[in-house]
C-alpha cells in the first residue's frame, strides 16, 4: 500500500509541472542604433495618404507610426504625427483636384451595369480645424508630406505652396529640412524622391524630362544636389543619428499604371468590320475579340496610333468614356491618360538615376538601404504573409489603397517590415516584425 | 477599372485538417497509457482488441471494459524570425473514450470475439479569431470513432492470432478567416463542416514464448476517411456575397497504416517490462485537398503536406504491489512526421517526448479501476508553413489523465 501513497506523490510532482507552453519570443534589442528620437521624412506614402487623400486613420496607420510602435520594443520614444481631425479627407477642394478620400461602393456605369468600384466618399466633411496650424504640439516625428519632391526639400517658403507642410511646420519660411531636424533625431527613415517622376507619369508625361515643374521629372543634378544636402544634415545634426534611406519604386508597377489593360478594346465582329473601314486610311485593322486601343498621339500619322505592349492607359482614364464615348475606338485616348514608350522609358532611367542617388548615400554614410522598388515589384508574383497573399491588382490584391498608387495599412506593414529587415541587418539589431495581419487592407461594403 | 468581380485574390488558402503526428491519440487503454503506450506483446485487458487483436483468445473470460482520457492541449506560437508576437490556444477539454467488450467465447475456449469502439485520432485546436494566423485557420476539430468487430484464434499454447474489420466514422469543423473586409473592418469567415467515413482492418499475431517472455506484432492498416458533400459556409461583405455561394466540399484524410512490433518479459513474479516500436505510415499523408463543388472566388485548395514515415519508440514497466494494486510507469519517444518548412498551426507538431504512470486496484477479482496520467511536450520548434508564408515556432504541452474500469464475466 505504500507504493501507491509513493505513485499518488509522484503523480503530484508531475501536476505541478505546469501544463502551458513557455516558449518566449527573444528579447529584441536595438543594436548598433539608437530610437529614442525617431524622424520619418517622406511624401505622402509617409504620411499614410491612402484612397486618394490624408485622413486621421490613414495616419495613424502610416508606416513610420507601425515602425514606431515597434521601436518602442527597444527603447523608442514617443512618436508625434501632424494629425488630421477627421476622416473624410483633407483638404477637400475639387476646382484645385483635391478630392475626399475614396471608397468601394456599388457603381452603374454608362450602359447601366452595376459593379463594385471606387466612389468619392459622400458623407459629410469632417474637416474642420484642418488648416488650423499646428505647430505648437510638435516638434513632428512624422515629417512626411503629401506631394513634396526631393527637390522641395530645402526650399525656404514650402509650407505656403502645400497646406500639409504649412499646417504643421513652425514657420511660414521654414524649410523642410528645418521642419526634419527641429526634433534632433537619433535615427530617421527617409523615403523621398517618388514625386520627382511621378508628378510626370501621372500627368501622362506630357510635362518635361528634366524640369522643376509639378508634372516634371526633376533634374538629376538638382535631385542629386538636395538628396546629398539633406542626408548630410542628418547625419551630422546634433545626434549623430543613425537611419534607413528608402528607394524609389518603379511607378509604372502599381495600379494607377496597369488596371486598365492596353488590350482591353473588346469588339463583336460587326464592330471591328466598322472599325476597320474607319481606320483602313492609317493601315489599322481590328479583329473580333479583345483589339488594343486607339491613343492620341502627335507623331503619328492622323495623330493616333494602336498602344502598344508596354505602354499604359492611367486609371483616371473616365471609363464611361471608354464604354460609352467611343474612346480608344473612334476617338483616341488624350496623351494626358496614356504614357507611351518614350515616357515609360524616361520615367525608368529617371528611377534608376535617382536610385544609383540613393544607394550612393546609403554606401557613403552607412546607412541602411531599403529596396523598396525591388520589393514592391516582387508584389507581381505575389508576397504571402501569414495566410494572405498580396499583389498589385487594384481593390482585390490587398496591397493598394483606392487610388492605386498609396498603400492599404497592410501594404504599408509589409514595408515597414521589409524596412526592419534592412535596420535588423544593417545595425545587428532584432526588432520584431509587425503583425500585418492586426492592420486593414480594402473594405467592402 | 472596375473589373473587380472575380475575386480571385481572395482564393481560401487552403486548409488544413491534418490528422498529423499529433492527433494521433495513443489512448486506447489505461494500462498501456499508463506504461507509454506500450501493449502489443501482452493481453492486459479487452483493451487488446485495439492493440493486438491476437491476443483477445488469452483472457481469461469476456470482459467489458471502458475508459475515457481527459484532452487539454496548450499550444504556444511565437512569431519568428524576430519574436515580438505570440499566442497561446484557447483549451478545450475532450474526452477521447474506449469502450471494448469481448474475450474467449466460453471458458478455455480457443476461439474469441469481442467488439471495440475507439477513438484513436482526433483534436480539437483553436486559435480564435483574432490571432495572426487566423487566416490559415481559427479553430479546428476533428473526431474519429472506430467500429472494431474482432475475431481472435489461438492456434495453440503459443502462438495466438486475431483480426478486426475497422469501420470508421468522422467528424471535422474548421473555421477560418477570409481576407475580405467589411466597412468596419471585420474579417470574412469561412466554416467548413462535414462527416468523413472509412474502412480498415487491424490484425495481430501474440506468441507466448515462455512464461516470461512473450512477443507481439499488430498491424492496422490505412484508413481513408472521404468526407463528401461536407457543407462549406461562407460570411462576407454583402457586396461580395455572390462570389462566396455556400457550397458543397469533397475531401480525403488517410489516416497511416501503423506497425507495432514489441516483446515483454517477466523479470520477476511482479515486475514486467514492455517494449514497443511502432511504424507509422505517414507517407500517404501527401497533400491535403478541397474540392468545391461551385468556384467563384473560392478555388479548390492543394495543400502540401509531405509527412515522413516515422518510428517511435516506447517502453513501460508493470508492478504488481499485491492482489488488489499494481503501479506502471512508462515513456515513449516519437519523432513528428510533420517537416519544418510545412508545419501548418492546425496540426502544431513537434518530436513528442512523453512520461507517463498509472494504478489499477481490484477491489474484487473480476472488476479492475483503473488509472493513468500521461505528460507530453515537444521542444520548441521553429518552423514554417511555406503555403501561407507564416514562419513561427511552436511548443505543444499536455498533461493528460485518464481513468477506466473493467469488469470480467
Amino acid at each position: 500500500m505504500k507504493k501507491s501513497y509513493l505513485l499518488i506523490a509522484a503523480s503530484a510532482a508531475l501536476l505541478t509541472f505546469s501544463c502551458k507552453s513557455k516558449i518566449d519570443p527573444e528579447m529584441p534589442s536595438a543594436g548598433q542604433a539608437d530610437f529614442s528620437t525617431y524622424v520619418a521624412i517622406g511624401n505622402s506614402l509617409t504620411a499614410g495618404f491612402a484612397d486618394g487623400s490624408l485622413y486621421r486613420s490613414g495616419q495613424e496607420n502610416s508606416y513610420p507610426n507601425m515602425l514606431a510602435g515597434q521601436f518602442k520594443l527597444v527603447g523608442g520614444g514617443d512618436f508625434r504625427q501632424p494629425l488630421l481631425p477627421g476622416e473624410s479627407g483633407w483638404p477637400i477642394a475639387p476646382a484645385a483636384g483635391r478630392f475626399p478620400k475614396r471608397v468601394l461602393d456599388i457603381v452603374v456605369d454608362c450602359k447601366g451595369v452595376a459593379s463594385l468600384g471606387p466612389k468619392l466618399y459622400s458623407g459629410l466633411p469632417d474637416t474642420a480645424g484642418s488648416a488650423v496650424n499646428i505647430a505648437a504640439g510638435g516638434p513632428y516625428n512624422n515629417v512626411g508630406i503629401p506631394g513634396i519632391r526631393c527637390i522641395d526639400y530645402d526650399v525656404a517658403g514650402y509650407g505656403m505652396a502645400n497646406p500639409y507642410a504649412g499646417r504643421f511646420f513652425s514657420s511660414p519660411m521654414q524649410r523642410p529640412l528645418e521642419a526634419a531636424l527641429q526634433p534632433v533625431p537619433t535615427f530617421f527613415t527617409m523615403w523621398l524622391g517618388s514625386n520627382d517622376v511621378l508628378g510626370y507619369a501621372t500627368a501622362g508625361g506630357e510635362g518635361a524630362n528634366g524640369g522643376i515643374g509639378l508634372s516634371d521629372i526633376s533634374p538629376l543634378p538638382v535631385f542629386t544636389a538636395t538628396y546629398n544636402k539633406v542626408v548630410e544634415s542628418l547625419v551630422n545634426s546634433g545626434r549623430s543619428p543613425k537611419g534607413a534611406l528608402i528607394n524609389i519604386p518603379d511607378v509604372t508597377a502599381i495600379p494607377y499604371f496597369t488596371t486598365i489593360n492596353p488590350k482591353g478594346l473588346v469588339l463583336d465582329a460587326t464592330q471591328a468590320a466598322q472599325l476597320s473601314a474607319l481606320y483602313a486610311p492609317l493601315g489599322i485593322s481590328f479583329t473580333e475579340g479583345p483589339n488594343y486601343f486607339i491613343i492620341e498621339d502627335s507623331t503619328a500619322p492622323g495623330l493616333r496610333r494602336q498602344i502598344k505592349p508596354g505602354e499604359y492607359i492611367l486609371i483616371t482614364t473616365p471609363g464611361d468614356s471608354l464604354k460609352c464615348g467611343g474612346w480608344g475606338s473612334a476617338k483616341p485616348i488624350p496623351e494626358r491618360f496614356v504614357l507611351d514608350a518614350a515616357e515609360v522609358n524616361n520615367v525608368k532611367v529617371a528611377t534608376a538615376a535617382f536610385n544609383q542617388v540613393i544607394a550612393d548615400n546609403a554606401n557613403r554614410h552607412g546607412l541602411a538601404l531599403v529596396d523598396a522598388n525591388t520589393y514592391l515589384k516582387s508584389l507581381q508574383s505575389g508576397i504571402t504573409w501569414n495566410g494572405v497573399t498580396y499583389t498589385p491588382a487594384f481593390v482585390t490584391g490587398g496591397a493598394f489603397s483606392l487610388d492605386g498608387i498609396h498603400l492599404t495599412p497592410r501594404g504599408y506593414a509589409l514595408v515597414a517590415n521589409e524596412i526592419i529587415r534592412m535596420i535588423n541587418q544593417t545595425y545587428q539589431a532584432s526588432i520584431p516584425n509587425v503583425d500585418v495581419n492586426k492592420y486593414g487592407g480594402v473594405r467592402f461594403p | 477599372m472596375k473589373k473587380i468581380c472575380t475575386l480571385t485574390a481572395t482564393v481560401l488558402l487552403a486548409s488544413s485538417m491534418a490528422f498529423g503526428g499529433s492527433f494521433q491519440l495513443n489512448l486506447q487503454g489505461i494500462r498501456q497509457t499508463a506504461m507509454g503506450g506500450t501493449g502489443v506483446a501482452w493481453p492486459w485487458d479487452a483493451s487488446t482488441i485495439f492493440f493486438n487483436p491476437g491476443g483477445l483468445s488469452r483472457l481469461s473470460g469476456i470482459q467489458a471494459y471502458g475508459s475515457v482520457n481527459i484532452v487539454t492541449p496548450n499550444v504556444k506560437y511565437v512569431q519568428t524570425p524576430t519574436g515580438g508576437y505570440s499566442a497561446s490556444s484557447n483549451t478545450h477539454t475532450t474526452t477521447p473514450f474506449a469502450v471494448y467488450v469481448g474475450g474467449p467465447i466460453r471458458k478455455g475456449s480457443k476461439i474469441g470475439v469481442g467488439l471495440g469502439i475507439y477513438t484513436p485520432f482526433g483534436n480539437k485546436l483553436d486559435w480564435g479569431n483574432t490571432w495572426t494566423g487566423r487566416y490559415v485557420v481559427e479553430s479546428i476539430s476533428l473526431q474519429s470513432f472506430f467500429f472494431q468487430p474482432t475475431v481472435s484464434y489461438a492456434i495453440n499454447d503459443m502462438i495466438s492470432v486475431g483480426a478486426g474489420f475497422v469501420y470508421a466514422r468522422g467528424t471535422v469543423d474548421i473555421e477560418k478567416a477570409i481576407p475580405v473586409q467589411d466597412i468596419n473592418g471585420n474579417d470574412g469567415q469561412a466554416k467548413l463542416k462535414g462527416n468523413a467515413n472509412g474502412f480498415g482492418f487491424n490484425v495481430g499475431v501474440q506468441i507466448k514464448a515462455t512464461e516470461d517472455l512473450q512477443f507481439g506484432v499488430s498491424y492496422r492498416s490505412k484508413v481513408k476517411m472521404d468526407v463528401n458533400g461536407g457543407d462549406a459556409t461562407f460570411t462576407v461583405p454583402a457586396s461580395l456575397a455572390g462570389n462566396f455561394p455556400n457550397t458543397t466540399f469533397d475531401s480525403k484524410l488517410p489516416l497511416p497504416e501503423i506497425l507495432t512490433v514489441g516483446l515483454g518479459y517477466k523479470f520477476t513474479s511482479d515486475l514486467m517490462v514492455q517494449a514497443d516500436v511502432v511504424l507509422a505510415g505517414w507517407k500517404t499523408y501527401d497533400s491535403l485537398s478541397f474540392d468545391f463543388a461551385e468556384n467563384k472566388s473560392v478555388q479548390d485548395t492543394h495543400d502540401p503536406r509531405s509527412y515522413k514515415n516515422t518510428v517511435a519508440f516506447r517502453l513501460g514497466a508493470h508492478y504488481q504491489i499485491d492482489n488488489q494494486f499494481a503501479i506502471m510507469a512508462g515513456g515513449a519517444y516519437d519523432p513528428t512526421p510533420t517537416r519544418d518548412n510545412l508545419l501548418s498551426p492546425d496540426a502544431v507538431d513537434g518530436n513528442r517526448l512523453t512520461l507517463s504512470c498509472g494504478a489499477t486496484y481490484q477491489p474484487l477479482p473480476r472488476l479492475s479501476i483503473m488509472a493513468a496520467l500521461n505528460y507530453t511536450t515537444t521542444p520548441k520548434r521553429n518552423t514554417s508553413y511555406d503555403p501561407a508564408g507564416m514562419q513561427g515556432a511552436y511548443q505543444v504541452k499536455s498533461l493528460l489523465p485518464a481513468i477506466g474500469v473493467s469488469y470480467t464475466f
